[in-house]
């Protein structure tokens, strides 16, 4: 898919007034400013510089349209310019592998946990015997293996996933999860996710990895989760909650990798619970800080008992049995 | 050693319905940082917002790490709110869109202040009326 990309350069005063139009015509009502910063004394600390102008952009798809909404985005702008002085609109044509597989050249091989190696699938590795090599192209979806709350559940399965366990991976994005376990002998592993687009990123994973007899990857979730939309689209399904015409979950895994987020968490709580035989394992984690007291009272009302918490950051990760 | 920033990017994005999609995957793909792991960051972060733009600061790292700091709303919905008009004028140098008063301004500011590279009230006031201005929204007393 191509974009094209509309710029502008303004003074520090007029960021706000000319993001506002911005949002009017780009998609998803989305405007990035890159204002000019001098770095500090510290490595991390920064300012803003005001004296230099900020450059602001929005994206369109490059449909018939775009050149309409171009012209009428110059016209806005002229207008503006009338009051107060502004760069020329810039227009760039955008592709969207330019962005989409740019962060690839920057992913490198990361070791996590104790035994954990994740290896990007287009680079090489030579193991040593007590690696655990899982080999990953994350594509569009969530899982590489650098966001703490995946740090934490990796950590996590080094310690629970054991040979012979049956393992659920809800929200598998990515699929690394399901394959750690997997690799870390625990199996059969259902890897599910309501994101179509994630399902076949995971599915794949699995294959590079030669795991397929032990993995199965999907689309689909979890009682109430059924009725979820994408998790990006914001809905939650809540209407549906005490629909009478979700299928009973039945106690089937000794292990739950649940990498989610609070709020989900919360609606599956009862669900998750289901699902667990008793003594079995469930690993929690996309928990915020600010939030973990929702997901702890909803999991001791759906009868699961605390065993660990971990944080990293403002992120955290729970292990509760029932 | 302390890590290195490499850069500074704000985003204004609808709360909880951030998608990889323009404008989060080309500012930030670029720096080679995961663009879903901050979509989930940012969606999780704003999702009891949802129905407003909430603008974040992201800081990368070079270690591709990121920090993401949620910012004050845009003033100028602040200011479409307080003046009860749907958006700004596109000829704010002809047509006016809404009015709003001086003490509605005094509150904009002192909400904004924290964000702002404004000394003190007075002067984001100052900055607020610029931008009212440029969205054709006029300051009565």
């Amino acid at each position: 898919m191509t974009w094209l990309e509309l710029s502008v350069q303004v003074d520090n005063e007029a960021v706000e007034s000319v993001s506002e139009l911005l949002a009017r015509y780009g998609y998803n009502g989305g405007v990035v400013a890159e204002p000019a910063w001098i770095p500090g004394d510290e490595g991390p600390e920064f300012s803003y510089d005001p004296n230099r102008p900020v450059t602001l952009r929005t994206y369109i798809p490059l449909d018939p349209q775009a050149e309409d909404v171009r012209q009428r985005l110059e016209q806005a702008l002229w207008h503006f310019n009338q009051i107060r002085p502004l760069g020329p609109l810039q227009a760039r044509h955008l592709e969207e592998e330019d962005w989409a597989n740019a962060w690839k050249q920057h992913y490198s091989i990361m070791r996590v946990g104790q035994r954990t190696v994740i290896v990007p699938s287009w680079l090489e590795y030579s193991p040593t015997p007590d690696d655990v090599v899982i080999a990953l192209d994350p594509g569009m979806a969530f899982g590489t293996g650098l966001h703490p709350t995946t740090q934490l559940c990796l950590r996590l399965l080094e310690r629970y996933a054991q040979p012979g366990l049956r393992t659920l991976d809800l929200g598998t994005g990515s699929g690394i999860l399901a394959i750690a376990a997997a690799k870390l002998g625990a199996g059969p592993v259902l890897a599910i996710d309501n994101d179509p687009v994630a399902a076949q990123v995971a599915a794949e994973n699995v294959r590079i990895n030669q795991i397929d007899h032990v993995v199965t990857a999907g689309t689909g979730s979890l009682g109430a989760g059924q009725h979820m939309g994408h998790w990006l689209s914001g809905d939650f399904g809540e209407e549906h909650s005490a629909d009478a015409s979700t299928p009973p979950t039945t106690p089937q895994f000794n292990l739950i990798a649940a990498n989610l987020i609070a709020k989900v968490l919360v609606i599956l709580a009862n669900d998750l619970a289901a699902a667990l035989v008793p003594g079995g394992i469930l690993i929690s984690s996309g928990i915020i800080d600010t939030k973990e007291a929702d997901v702890v009272t909803a999991f001791e009302a759906a009868g699961l008992r605390q065993l660990e918490r971990h944080v990293e950051g403002e992120w955290l990760a729970l292990v509760h049995t029932r | 050693m302390a890590k290195k920033l490499v850069a500074v990017v704000k985003l204004q994005l609808p709360a909880g319905k951030a998608t990889p999609a323009p404008p989060v995957g080309p500012a930030l793909g670029q720096y080679g940082i995961n663009i879903m792991g901050f979509v989930k960051e940012y969606n999780e972060k704003t999702s009891s917002q949802a129905g407003s733009i909430v603008p974040v600061e992201i800081t990368i790292y070079s270690d591709r790490s990121f920090q993401v700091k949620l910012l004050t709303p845009p003033a100028a919905d602040l200011l479409r709110k307080a003046a009860g008009a749907p958006k700004g004028s596109g000829t704010p140098n002809r047509t006016t869109a809404g009015q709003i008063t001086r003490a509605q301004l005094r509150q904009i500011a002192q909400q904004k202040l924290p964000d702002m590279n404004a000394l003190d009230v007075e002067g984001a006031e100052k900055i607020i009326a610029g931008t009212a201005r440029s969205m054709g929204i006029k300051i009565v007393d």
